[in-house]
């Protein structure tokens, strides 16, 4: 038990010193746009925080006063629209830029020893950004905050499904505790309000604590790129005003009802899925994101060169562009689409499983050619000799 | 195992540990969520909502098969802020279906209408899946066009309920099971209420529990 312990000390330890978390040691590499993420995610979230921060100036948190408040705030107040699209705008960027990162580390394995510790905070700030995102929204009370913040607090009263979980009503404690009471009302505005300033001042902190502790540089990216994001936002808070949607009305769900743009896919997955699998699979697909260091064990960090981790990547890529595209279209047959898309996940696994197989044999048979003859044995010298004499 | 000095001490200094983890856990616990008693294991899963008897419409609206009205039916839920309690709407539909039928939900068991056969029933609109408010759809093409694409077989081809937050689709004369869904991805049929009819009156006089419900909005409605 205690080596098992100094082990994990020691794994930590070392993580630790490699820890990356805005691809601050890697500017070297900024010559690829791919490599200039990193520096974006910590630039956004702070253009986040200090409009939030000038946001809270003029928010209302009650369920009378959030829409109007927001409204008077992007209408009337002079800059408010520039306030308030920095903030949705930026936050948009952020989860844009953390999600290319997660792209980039898993195409190109920067995941891998000993990248694993900051892959897993990657993956947990895209969960917190999107917990920050629906918590939110749901400050405007308008129709689609209510209804996403109604359906998304359902999901967990179904775990009380789960045999042995039941007796504890931990489900319903969960929605409860999230709700503020057994509906949905003022305490749970008040709560996502909470949890949306929550989350990035705690984190803010870690941040710069971590920043302190390893003297490294916060901001990566020239002046031009700086001002390059900054004069973007302008301009996208200018000419696509934030929407405000339509109050919330807890008598009438609109049809069609569409959440924010990175909940599409996962919405849509509700839409086939049972609804105890439906709040579990976001957690298995959390869990498969944060073990896949763990899981694809070999030295490769080419993607070609790992076919099966590779699919799986494309696949999931496909899989979320395909399902936005479904839920925008608004086409979903209960009946018909599961089968289809089941078959077709088994069939892209087991075929990237097998290209797996093929493309280690290969690999170990040109290994097997291009390994030096073994030293023919000499000739022996006494027979030479006999035929000679 | 050799319990020695050592672990046997360990163990012990445990137990005041595990004591004090539960003594900060429990009132944060209580502090969220302050209807649990201290030191309550298994959660209390909501206090029960009330609303008795409330007038929500009128037979005379319900006169051909298929004819419908949308009622709110009010409860009071038990609050522990200032107010101490909240109003909550519950979204209901009475439909006239075209022949009688026995109004008990078959998953839960309750009974929304004792006094025999009845072809006057009503419907919580909040969906049984996720929550969100359903719609009843007098004609069944509106379900196919606008509701994800599903197209009811034969038998099912008459006004229908639908989400349109999952498209669930239910069907109010389901055969043993008024309200069931017959696609999407809600776990069972529409929860009832319970009424009775008094003269012309339809008085709901109770409600099925389970799902969650919604305040009121203050302010503006949307058209």
């Amino acid at each position: 038990m205690e080596g098992v312990l100094a082990n994990l000390r020691e794994w930590l330890q070392d993580r630790k010193q490699h820890l990356d978390l805005f691809d601050e040691t890697k500017t070297a590499q900024q010559d690829s746009p791919l490599y200039i993420v990193g520096g974006l995610v910590w630039l956004t979230w702070m253009i986040v925080i200090v409009s939030g921060i000038i946001l809270m100036v003029w928010y209302i948190p009650t369920t009378t006063g959030a829409y109007r408040s927001i409204l008077h705030l992007t209408e009337d107040i002079p800059f408010g629209w520039l306030v308030r699209g920095m903030h949705k705008y930026g936050a948009d960027m952020l989860v844009i830029s953390i999600t290319i990162r997660i792209y980039r580390m898993y195409f190109a394995g920067e995941y891998k020893k000993p990248g694993e510790l900051s892959w897993m905070i990657l993956f947990a700030s895209l969960v917190l950004a999107m917990i920050s995102g629906i918590t939110g929204y749901g400050l405007i009370w308008n129709q689609r905050a209510f209804w996403a913040a109604k359906t998304v607090l359902t999901v967990p009263t179904y775990y009380d499904e789960i045999p042995g979980l039941g007796k504890f009503g931990i489900g319903h404690a969960i929605a409860y505790i999230f709700l503020g009471g057994p509906a949905l009302g003022q305490p749970t505005l008040t709560r996502f309000y909470a949890i949306h300033y929550g989350i990035s001042i705690v984190f803010a902190v870690l941040a710069e604590i971590f920043f302190y502790r390893t003297r490294r540089r916060r901001l990566n990216l020239s002046y031009f790129t700086v001002g390059l994001v900054l004069a973007f936002l302008t301009y996208v808070s200018f000419d696509q005003l934030t929407a405000m949607g339509r109050w919330a009305n807890p008598n009438r769900t609109p049809l069609p009802i569409l959440s924010d743009w990175y909940f599409l896919a996962l919405y849509q997955l509700v839409k086939y899925m049972p609804p105890l699998w439906a709040g579990i699979a976001p957690g298995l697909l959390i869990g498969y994101g944060m073990l896949i260091p763990f899981l694809d064990r070999t030295k490769e960090t080419r993607p070609l060169e790992r076919p099966f981790f590779f699919v799986i990547g494309v696949y999931a890529l496909a899989m979320f562009v395909g399902f936005t595209t479904l839920i925008m279209l608004n086409i979903a047959v209960i009946g018909r689409d599961p089968p289809i898309i089941f078959l077709v996940t088994i069939v892209v696994v087991s075929l990237a499983f097998v290209w797996e197989l093929l493309y280690r044999r290969r690999k170990a048979q040109r290994a097997q050619a291009a390994r030096p003859a073994a030293p023919a044995r000499p000739a022996r010298p006494a027979e030479s000799a006999v035929a000679s004499s | 195992m050799k319990v020695d000095r050592r672990r046997l001490l360990k163990t012990l200094t445990a137990i005041p540990i595990i004591g004090g983890i539960l003594a900060v856990l429990s009132p944060l616990v209580r502090y969220l969520k302050p209807n649990d008693g201290p030191f309550q294991i298994d959660m209390t899963t909501g206090d029960n909502p009330s609303g008795g008897a409330q007038v929500v419409g009128s037979t005379a609206a319900l006169q051909k098969p298929w004819d419908y009205f949308y009622f709110t039916y009010i409860q009071s839920f038990p609050q522990y802020d200032a107010e101490g309690s909240k109003k909550a709407n519950i979204a209901g539909v009475a439909v006239k279906l075209p022949q009688k039928v026995k109004f008990v939900q078959a998953t839960s068991g309750f009974v929304g209408y004792d006094k025999g056969d009845t072809d006057i029933v009503l419907f919580q609109r909040i969906c049984p899946h996720l929550g969100c408010i359903f719609n009843f759809i007098p004609d069944w093409h509106e379900v196919t066009a606008g509701y994800g694409g599903f197209v009811p077989p034969k038998p099912e081809q008459h006004s229908l309920m639908a989400c349109p937050c999952h498209l669930s689709i239910y069907d109010p004369t389901y055969p043993g099971d008024p309200g069931n869904v017959i696609s999407g991805p809600a776990p069972r049929g529409a929860r009832y209420f319970k009424f009775e009819i008094q003269g012309q009156d339809i008085v709901v006089t109770g409600a099925e529990t389970g799902g969650i419900a919604e305040c009121p909005a203050a302010g503006r409605a949307e058209g």
